[in-house]
């Protein structure tokens, strides 16, 4: 944008564009057309941040001006705090946000970690083993990454309440615990990250295959293990279908279904302050994920596969 | 780190390096194989614990869901066996093949019109036409950390007859009043719903995918004058397109097990969703809303059998077309 750049914004592009891309200019674009694209593109993006920019204001809001107000500014007093503290009382009933945040916080970190452990064993005993059957074993976990979570919900249920685990956390975090696509990226981290070569060397040494998994495979494919653990957070932070099911005590309520309780209290109650606490809780919701998404995308990127698409 | 992890699992790939692995030529065998064998055993350990989890939390609850389904709760007389009379009931309600059809026709314009966007973004990206492209791909994928939960509920306020922003900005544009939960717009609602949550992902993937062709193959195909949406439809597209099949079966699972959405929406407008609007409402709303546990079973194994089916006859394309070896 300075003097010293090249004259020509065709040119400038040129000379940033990275060393394993065609540079831009040489596909000969009108300058209306690379216009109208990145038009396009910025419209796109607002259609992507409108509904958290409309959350994230409407989260200082009274229930009043949350329906009357403009949605993408303030109205009225800063009410955020206000609406934030209500979110530690038990506005009618449906149960305490606060409690749903601490559970929340409880089945996808202990989920995740689970998750991240099984996946981690697993992968690296697919990758650097070769027995009977593994082949076999392979392809039926690879199977159930087509089966997700939603569909075995109400099975696990009726599981549950012959050997009962309805209402336990148990039987919230174990399942989560089972991640297809967790072993598959481990293992085609692990194929990439861990040189068979070391192995080798480490079992002349006469190393254990234990030690030689917790010195050298872990520590290598120590990438890997965050992105297993953040699709894991997140697929557990907003699963719903599995938790709805099993639980019936508002006490255990995830954030998402102890939510979705208060947006059925607020739309057919007359509970006036039910709102700001459904949007206030929302932003809450979204807000860490979005947080640690934001810090760690890197490690996100290398799991764009994770196992189940809406639900 | 990242590129070999997002290509999309080559199912039948995985033989293959095991399979040169076993042709190995077998020398002192006594020694070496009383070796193999310990490492066998070591191999199968690593993968016990998971095993054993799956075992536990979707095999034996999906059997146990099959031999429920053969049973019904009498008030008279508790469980008895009624053999397939469940499965009876679910094929001939109508009720569950309305939702049956919703899905598939929810799929069948939701699925292409996601992926059509963010191939198109992806396309767009990769080639570097658009500017601080790092900053706006972080923004479209940004929805993937938000719970569907709360995407549906923030669409609902925005949608809201009459109150939404959305919906008044319409009105002031003169567009009239649309109403998005009636019972003709409900589902393109929740289309635009699932679109906003799930395009961004779906561009990632498509967006890695085609980093990984070579520079050269484009620069060859400007040399010959081809323009920039030749290039993409006729050079990038058929590159990508194994991603893009496997991108088609996990949304369109997706999509068949339709849920979070539309039960949200129902609490802002009840009438707008119907008890079976989408068979995963329909198995909860008879599992768990009338306390027909064993009818909701028989529509649950249904609905996975309509799914597998699907995806074997998806394997049965990748198959056909190389891909699955």
């Amino acid at each position: 944008m300075t003097a010293t750049s090249p004259s020509t914004p065709a040119a400038r592009r040129a000379r940033k564009a990275p060393a394993d891309q065609v540079s831009p200019h040489l596909y000969g674009l009108r300058r209306t057309t690379t216009l109208a694209i990145n038009l396009l593109a910025i419209a796109f993006a607002l259609f992507i941040l409108g509904p958290l920019v409309w959350l994230a204001f409407s989260a200082t809001k009274s229930q009043a001006e949350i329906y009357d107000s403009f949605g993408f500014w303030f109205a009225g007093p800063f009410r955020l705090w206000h609406n934030l503290s209500a979110l530690g009382q038990n506005v009618s009933g449906t149960g305490i946000f606060v409690h749903w945040l601490g559970n929340t916080l409880l089945y996808a970190i202990a989920g995740a970690v689970g998750a991240t452990v099984l996946s981690a064993l697993a992968g690296y005993g697919f990758s650097r083993y070769r027995f009977r059957g593994a082949n076999t074993l392979f392809l039926v976990v690879m199977a159930t990454l087509l089966v997700p979570l939603t569909a075995i919900a109400l099975p696990l249920f009726l599981f549950y309440s012959k050997v009962g685990l309805v209402n336990s956390i148990w039987g919230m975090i174990l399942p989560s615990m089972v991640s297809p696509i967790g072993i598959y990226l481990m293992r085609t981290f692990i194929d990439a990250s861990v040189p068979k070569e070391l192995i080798e060397a480490a079992r002349l040494d006469g190393a254990s295959e234990l030690w030689i998994f917790w010195r050298i495979g872990l520590p290598l494919a120590f990438p890997g293990l965050m992105t297993v653990l953040l699709i894991s957070i997140v697929a557990i932070w907003n699963n719903y279908f599995l938790p709805l099911i099993i639980f019936s005590k508002s006490g255990l309520y995830p954030l998402t279904v102890g939510l979705s309780a208060i947006s059925q209290a607020a739309e057919t109650g007359t509970k006036a302050e039910l709102v700001p606490v459904l949007i206030t809780g929302g932003l809450v919701t979204v807000v860490p994920l979005i947080a640690l998404f934001l810090l760690l995308e890197r490690y996100f990127r290398g799991g764009m596969l994770q196992g189940s698409v809406t639900g | 780190m990242s590129q070999q992890l997002i290509h999309p699992p080559a199912l039948g790939a995985v033989g293959d390096d095991r399979a040169g692995g076993s042709k190995r030529p077998q020398r002192r065998r006594s020694a070496s194989s009383r070796r193999e064998s310990r490492r066998e055993r070591a191999g199968a350990a690593f993968i016990a614990p998971h095993m054993l989890m799956l075992g536990l939390f979707m095999l034996v609850p999906t059997v146990y869901a099959v031999y429920s389904s053969l049973f019904a709760t009498k008030l008279i007389g508790g469980r008895q066996w009624v053999g397939l009379e469940n499965y009876r009931t679910v094929l001939h309600s109508s009720e569950f093949w309305s939702g049956v059809v919703r899905v598939l026709v929810f799929g069948a314009i939701q699925v292409p019109l996601t992926l059509a966007i963010a191939f198109g973004f992806a396309a767009l990206f990769d080639a570097g036409v658009i500017r601080g492209s790092r900053f706006l791909r972080t923004i479209y994928f940004m929805p993937f950390a938000v719970p569907g939960v709360v995407a549906s509920v923030m669409w609902s306020f925005l949608l809201l007859p009459g109150f939404g922003s959305y919906a008044k900005a319409l009105d002031r544009l003169g567009l009239g009043h649309v109403d998005f939960f009636s019972s003709r717009l409900i589902l393109p609602t929740i289309m635009l719903i699932v679109i906003w949550e799930w395009t961004g992902y779906n561009m990632t993937i498509l967006y890695t995918s085609l980093k990984s062709i070579p520079k050269e193959v484009t620069e060859a195909a400007i040399m010959e004058g081809a323009s920039l949406w030749r290039i993409i439809v006729h050079i990038k597209l058929p590159m990508v397109m194994p991603s893009i099949v496997m991108l088609v079966f996990l949304n369109a699972v997706g999509a068949l097990q339709l849920f979070t959405e539309p039960s949200i929406l129902a609490s802002f407008q009840p009438q707008a969703v119907s008890f079976g609007f989408t068979p995963t409402l329909f198995v909860y709303h008879t599992a768990v809303g009338s306390g027909e546990y064993e009818l909701g079973a028989a529509a649950a194994v249904i609905l996975a059998l309509i799914i597998g089916a699907l995806s074997v006859a998806g394997f049965a394309v990748r198959r056909r077309n190389g891909e699955f070896r």
